[in-house]
């Protein structure tokens, strides 16, 4: 188990150092100039030349890469271009709105989907199936931009029982959770039911309704510990892209979360940002899927790493 | 991000010593007992562009600097009809034409409770003429010294005539010299003269301030407290506005003005913008090098149905390359529509099937592509081909720099009121090199020339090259826009400001 974690360790940091060379060398050969797009439209040629070289972006390839690798090793990643402030200050003042927003939405999305997944698949056929197939696919199918303008004219504009965008309160979470939730939760609900069925159809369930067990026992302690273990992969893989950034729903509640930050940062061109982001979100992806691994054995004690 | 040019038009296209004069006057009142006016209630207001900064040298946005407005104070301010009136600076005048002399605002003191005087201006200006690093640092490289004279005097020189120096004085706030020290720390927390004290911002989410209770301007400000929030998502600002949230939102498009005017208590306002749309041309390359196509395009192109029916009125024929209000405004031929002209001009040069690119900063203009597009038939119609390439910002920008383009979709808002930024970057052979490529001895010599403080000199000269450029049909200038905003109707006070601020030091809520 030891040597396994340290295997994975050590790849993980490969897989991370490559994601770096490629995020930095992608970011230099995209069309486009920083200092052009810092500076108003129109400004003199001499002073894109000078912001660039102030920049450091006059700088080799190799050189800018190696001042790079230096400086995330001592924990600095460089300057933002467009705050004018260090680029992980600027990422980690949108960590608690982006932190807060995931898990709000993984919550919901637990709660929801796996329920709506439990019900369908016991519920089998019923028109209770019916209605919960039919909201998982409007879930997967509503475009998240349109319904968070719908809910936010319903709950903020009409009804104004919540604030209709911003991060102030825990009421202002409501919406955007609601709305990132939407396509998860309608993943994990159809994943669970068809995980659920395939289960409740094993002899030891059979087994357990013929000894006896209670049905709340069948389905809850025996079909669903063993449903989990793909419900549990996709609902590790979301939170890995939540985090990664919720990028229209932010921009649809003005949520100040890292999604847009970083569609902004690649628009202008802030290099740093966008490598700090990339970075920062790759390595929790990269642990997230590590832990779950892990989990496995948890969950499923025939599971064992060497 | 629009694009904004912020040019201060100095102190009046009209006379300065008038400005001067009313400086005076206000300096001469007695100061009213500030802060006994009543201020309550609270202001908060939704921008569409974000603030990245509270550097006011190191950005050159619009939000920004109305945001910016209330923390520091300018030497000189800017009416909603481009007057240029005292702030710190009580009076200003040209001493020659390089020599700019300021009289400084005397009993005015920085948050921290430290005097406003000479050594304020002389840090805050050396420092952005000399520290490259600074966005706004390229518009002073004209300026050669900077130095007190006196406690409350100041005297700028400039390499060359900079007449448009107090225009861009009125988007640069004062910095305490204490600043100096720590830059980084001081941009966290900043203190200035102005209305509002600082309490608390969210880079690019929002910012808080406080009102200012010694501030040298009597009864201002009017409200205890005023909150900016950064929203671009134009649907979330108007909801925020609708639900009560918000009493201000600046950039409302047409097709919205009638959801806004539709709800209870919210008002909609309007002005002409100091922002011309004229799209550029590639000038240096075929097909539109040729002038004749560029005037077949021109009369191919129905602005007033563009004005209409894709603009719902919120549009303003252009009659000059300055929007009215500026120096350098003049009232030019219409550029009328005649597409059997345009098929005309087209047979004579001999074109046909002829094609011609336009580049689009993809999201950067609302309904620019429908614009276009609407464009694209009306040219067609005369048997010009429009190619249209919608390109994410720095591409299309690349591709400009590149000159790979023939038709360009773009605007300028006349920021700092004044038009010799707009004329010396695009129409100069340095300034259009990787722009447009136009190149006109004549106009260059006019634009050096109308860079003297005297605005009767200016207006001469400016008119003489906007006819030039007119004829040229040098771009395809379109309309003028019009600046719309949704409030609500419990503000008092509130202007509509032609070059897209959002001020509210003024302003109160019932």
């Amino acid at each position: 188990m030891r040597t396994y974690i340290l295997r994975r360790v050590a790849q993980s940091a490969l897989t991370l150092l490559g994601v770096s060379v490629l995020v930095f060398v992608i970011l230099r050969v995209l069309p486009g100039d920083p200092a052009r797009m810092l500076l108003p439209d129109g400004a003199p040629e001499s002073a894109v030349a000078e912001l660039n070289r102030q920049l450091g972006l006059r700088e080799p390839l190799i050189v800018q890469y190696g001042l790079f690798l230096r400086s995330v090793a001592h924990g600095d990643f460089g300057q933002s271009f467009q705050y004018r402030a260090p680029a992980l200050r600027v990422v980690l003042e949108r960590l608690p709105a982006t932190v807060q927003l995931t898990v709000a939405a993984m919550l919901v999305t637990i709660a929801a989907g796996v329920s709506l997944g439990i019900i369908t698949a016991v519920l089998r056929g019923t028109r209770y199936d019916v209605a919960g197939t039919i909201v998982a696919v409007l879930g997967q199918s509503l475009p998240n931009f349109w319904l968070g303008i719908m809910l936010i004219l319903l709950f903020g504009v009409a009804l104004r029982w919540l604030p209709t965008s911003g991060f102030a309160s825990w009421t202002s979470l409501v919406l955007p959770a609601v709305t990132l939730a939407a396509f998860p939760t309608a993943l994990v609900a159809r994943l669970t039911r068809s995980s659920m069925l395939e289960i409740l159809n094993r002899d030891y369930v059979r087994t357990g309704r013929a000894k006896g067990l209670t049905e709340q026992s069948v389905v809850l302690r025996h079909a669903l510990r063993n449903a989990a273990i793909p419900v549990l992969t996709v609902i590790g893989l979301q939170i890995g892209s939540l985090l990664g950034g919720a990028v229209i729903t932010e921009s649809v509640f003005a949520w100040p979360g890292m999604g847009k930050l970083i569609v902004d940062a690649i628009f202008f061109r802030d290099f740093p940002v966008v490598q700090t982001v990339l970075i920062l979100s790759a390595t929790v992806f990269v642990a997230i899927n590590l832990l779950v691994d892990l989990l496995y054995t948890v969950v499923d004690p025939r599971i064992r790493y060497s | 991000m629009r694009e904004q040019h912020p040019r201060f038009d100095h102190i009046g296209r009209r006379d300065f010593l008038t400005v001067s004069a009313a400086g005076l006057a206000l300096a001469g009142a007695p100061a009213l007992a500030a802060g006994q006016a009543k201020r309550s209630g609270e202001i908060a207001a939704g921008l569409s562009e974000r603030m990245l900064t509270l550097d006011p040298a190191n950005h050159y946005s619009i939000s920004t600097t109305s945001v910016l407005r209330h923390l520091f104070d300018p030497l000189i301010d800017v009416t909603n009809d481009s007057k240029f009136v005292p702030a710190l600076a009580e009076t200003w005048r040209p001493v020659n034409n390089t020599t700019w002399r300021f009289t400084l605002r005397k009993g005015v003191t920085f948050h921290d409770g430290t005097p406003f005087n000479a050594d304020s201006v002389v840090f805050t200006l050396r420092r952005v003429q000399s520290n490259s690093k600074l966005i706004k640092s390229f518009v002073y490289q004209d300026i050669e010294s900077v130095e007190k004279d006196g406690d409350y005097g100041v005297i700028v020189t400039s390499k060359r005539p900079f007449g448009s120096l107090p225009a861009h004085l009125t988007m640069l706030g004062m910095l305490p010299p204490s600043a100096a020290k720590n830059e980084e720390a001081f941009f966290q927390k900043p203190i200035g003269t102005g209305p509002f004290r600082f309490a608390s911002w969210t880079h690019g989410d929002q910012i808080a301030m406080t009102a200012n209770p010694t501030y040298w301007k009597p009864g201002i400000p009017k409200v205890e407290k005023v909150t900016f929030r950064f929203i671009p998502e134009l649907s979330t600002r108007t909801a925020a506005l609708r639900a009560g949230e918000l009493q201000v939102i600046d950039r409302v498009t047409p097709d919205l003005v009638e959801t806004l005017k539709g709800t209870r208590g919210v008002k909609v306002l309007d002005v002409p913008a100091i922002e011309a749309q004229r799209w550029v041309f590639q000038l240096g390359k075929e097909p539109v090098k040729d002038q004749r196509l560029r005037q077949a395009i021109s009369l191919a192109i129905d602005r007033g149905v563009i004005i209409k029916e894709l603009l719902r009125g919120y549009g303003r024929p252009v009659d000059s390359p300055v929007p009215p209000g500026l120096i350098g405004h003049m009232t030019l031929p219409a550029k009328v529509y005649d597409p059997e002209k345009a098929r005309q001009i087209l047979k004579q040069a001999g074109y046909s099937n002829v094609s011609v690119d336009i580049v689009l900063m993809k999201d950067f203009y609302p309904k620019q592509l429908e614009i276009t597009q609407a464009v694209a038939a009306m040219l067609g119609d005369v048997g010009i081909k429009l190619n249209i390439k919608n390109l994410e910002i720095a591409s299309a920008r690349e591709q400009r720099t590149a000159g790979t383009y023939d038709l360009f979709f773009s605007g300028w808002a006349h920021m700092p009121h004044d038009p010799d930024w707009y004329f010396g970057q695009w129409f100069t052979k340095a300034g259009s090199e990787k722009l447009t490529r136009y190149t006109n001895p004549r106009v260059e010599q006019l634009i050096a020339e109308g860079r003297v403080p005297d605005p009767k000199v200016r207006q001469a000269k400016y008119e003489e090259l906007e006819r030039i450029v007119w004829d040229e049909d040098a771009e395809l200038w379109l309309y003028y826009t019009v600046a719309i905003y949704g409030i609500s109707d419990r503000l008092r006070n509130f202007e509509a400001r032609r070059d897209y601020y959002v001020l509210l030091s003024d302003v109160a809520i019932a």
